[in-house]
């Protein structure tokens, strides 16, 4: 398997784990940091069910290199092209037809939060502190995170979390929607791998892809469109399930 | 007739009437396209209860009915009922008791309010056997509890308690067995005309705090 600097994957029982591995702090150097085409070759293994992403060692992750980005404003044009690539590889994460899951213990700041924040699912232990400190060092987020934080926790949260740049704790993170499941100090990845276990397991990939592709159009179609695929997809399913019946007998 | 209807006090009592399971045939959505049109040529209706008749709510669809019959246009048929009864302008509220699985599911889904019964049980079985909700459950259930708990629990397929269901949110109030009828008809009563579920929430708020010691939390 390819090697991407301070990124390991894996895949146990059908659920494939991005950690990211710059232990102690998981400091993102990129932006982008899979390239694309690796991260589409490693999740298009029919096998994979779900994706979590999950920090090595004690913190998810404190987010990018400060050093480095202000280094790269000496080029803007590649700094820019370097936070597109980073925005592209959310998306591609936010696209994806399987659940993903960020699994965060303790530190989730900046970048690290971006990341989570394209994820479908956010587990957080006890323990865990959010924030995007970027206004501390007069910047923004800027990996989508403006855009997708008020989506999930609303606008007027949102700009309290973005502009007072302040700690949120995990269970005012659970209040406010910023995470959805708690789970105990440190044990975020147990929890993250035993949901994705329980949603995946005797789960045809074709099902989980429908129940992924409908769930989008809820966010993305107007209600009447994303009504007309849900009952198409629901028919595709069950055409192929009287069919699978017959074959066998049932 | 898979329904029955009554009115009492300008309210509107809607009961799905195959027991023990309540199963939601072909013929049940047949019925309640017509059941819905009734409904709204009714004058002076204050609000709409749906309920069922025996132990249970409803076991959902009947799956090899409905196996042997694949068809997108009444799928989309039973979506424009569901739709229909969301559109009455009269608020809908289901009392549920006993098991509401599936399509049942949805159809509460479309409803303004949801009761239910402490020994409630719920859940989408669609996953189990390889399908998914396909009358609006996927959108519906995740605008209202969160794309994160749909996944959860429509992946799963696993059932879940009405207390589970009223911490997040699919769930308006909890009461017990026996009082579940005469709590949706008080709670109907003090709705006022043309509440359009635009935000749940604050009409409960506004409307239910009055009633909490009825409230079995």
């Amino acid at each position: 398997m390819t090697h991407v600097p301070n990124i390991s994957f894996e895949i146990i029982n059908d659920i494939g784990i991005i950690s990211l591995g710059n232990p102690p702090s998981n400091k993102l150097e990129q932006p982008e940091f899979i390239p694309l085409e690796q991260f589409h070759e490693w999740i298009q293994d029919e096998s994979v069910k779900a994706l979590i992403i999950t920090g090595e060692g004690k913190n998810f992750s404190s987010g990018g290199n400060l050093k480095e980005i202000f280094h790269q404003t000496q080029d803007p044009e590649r700094l820019a092209f370097g936070m597109n690539a980073g925005k592209e590889l959310l998306e591609a994460i936010n696209d994806l037809l399987i659940p993903s899951i960020a699994a965060i213990n303790r530190v989730c700041f900046g970048g690290g939060l971006e990341i989570a924040l394209a994820c479908h699912i956010r587990v957080a232990s006890e323990n865990a502190l959010l924030a995007f400190p970027e206004i501390n060092s007069n910047l923004m987020p800027g990996l989508g995170g403006t855009i997708r934080l008020p989506e999930i926790i609303g606008l007027s949260q949102a700009t309290r979390v973005i502009l007072g740049g302040d700690i949120v704790n995990a269970s005012d993170a659970k209040s406010m929607g910023l995470v959805d499941f708690l789970a105990q100090k440190d044990h975020a990845f147990e929890y993250a791998f035993s949901l994705a276990r329980k949603m995946t397991i005797d789960r045809p990939v074709k099902v989980i892809n429908a129940i992924m592709k409908s769930l989008k159009n809820a966010a993305t179609l107007s209600p009447t469109e994303a009504m007309k695929d849900e009952t198409r997809l629901f028919c595709m399913l069950a055409i192929n399930e009287a069919e699978r019946r017959k074959m066998e007998g049932e | 007739m898979t329904l029955q209807w009554r009115i009492e006090d300008n309210i509107g009592w809607l009961a799905i009437n195959q027991p023990p399971a309540n199963t939601m045939s072909l013929e049940f959505f047949r019925d309640f396209q017509e059941a819905i049109q009734i409904v709204e040529h009714t004058d002076g209706l204050k609000a709409l209860i749906i309920h069922a008749n025996g132990r249970h709510f409803s076991s959902g669809a009947n799956l090899d009915e409905l196996l042997d019959h694949v068809d997108e246009e009444v799928m989309l048929q039973h979506y424009n009922a569901f739709l229909h009864l969301e559109q009455l302008g009269i608020p809908a509220i289901s009392a549920i008791r006993g098991v509401c699985l599936g399509s049942a599911m949805e159809l509460t889904l479309f409803c303004h309010f949801r009761i239910c019964s402490n020994e409630a049980v719920f859940g989408f079985p669609e996953t189990t056997y390889n399908l998914m909700p396909g009358i609006g459950g996927v959108q519906r259930f995740s605008k209202l509890v969160g794309k994160a708990k749909a996944l959860e629990l429509i992946l799963h397929g696993n059932t879940f308690s009405a207390r589970e269901a009223f911490e997040f949110g699919l769930i308006d109030a909890i009461v017990p067995k026996h009082e579940l009828l005469t709590f949706a008809a008080r709670f109907a009563k003090t709705l006022p005309l043309n509440i359009t579920g635009t935000d749940r929430r604050i009409c409960l708020q506004k409307y239910l705090n009055p009633l909490n010691a009825k409230i079995n939390l």
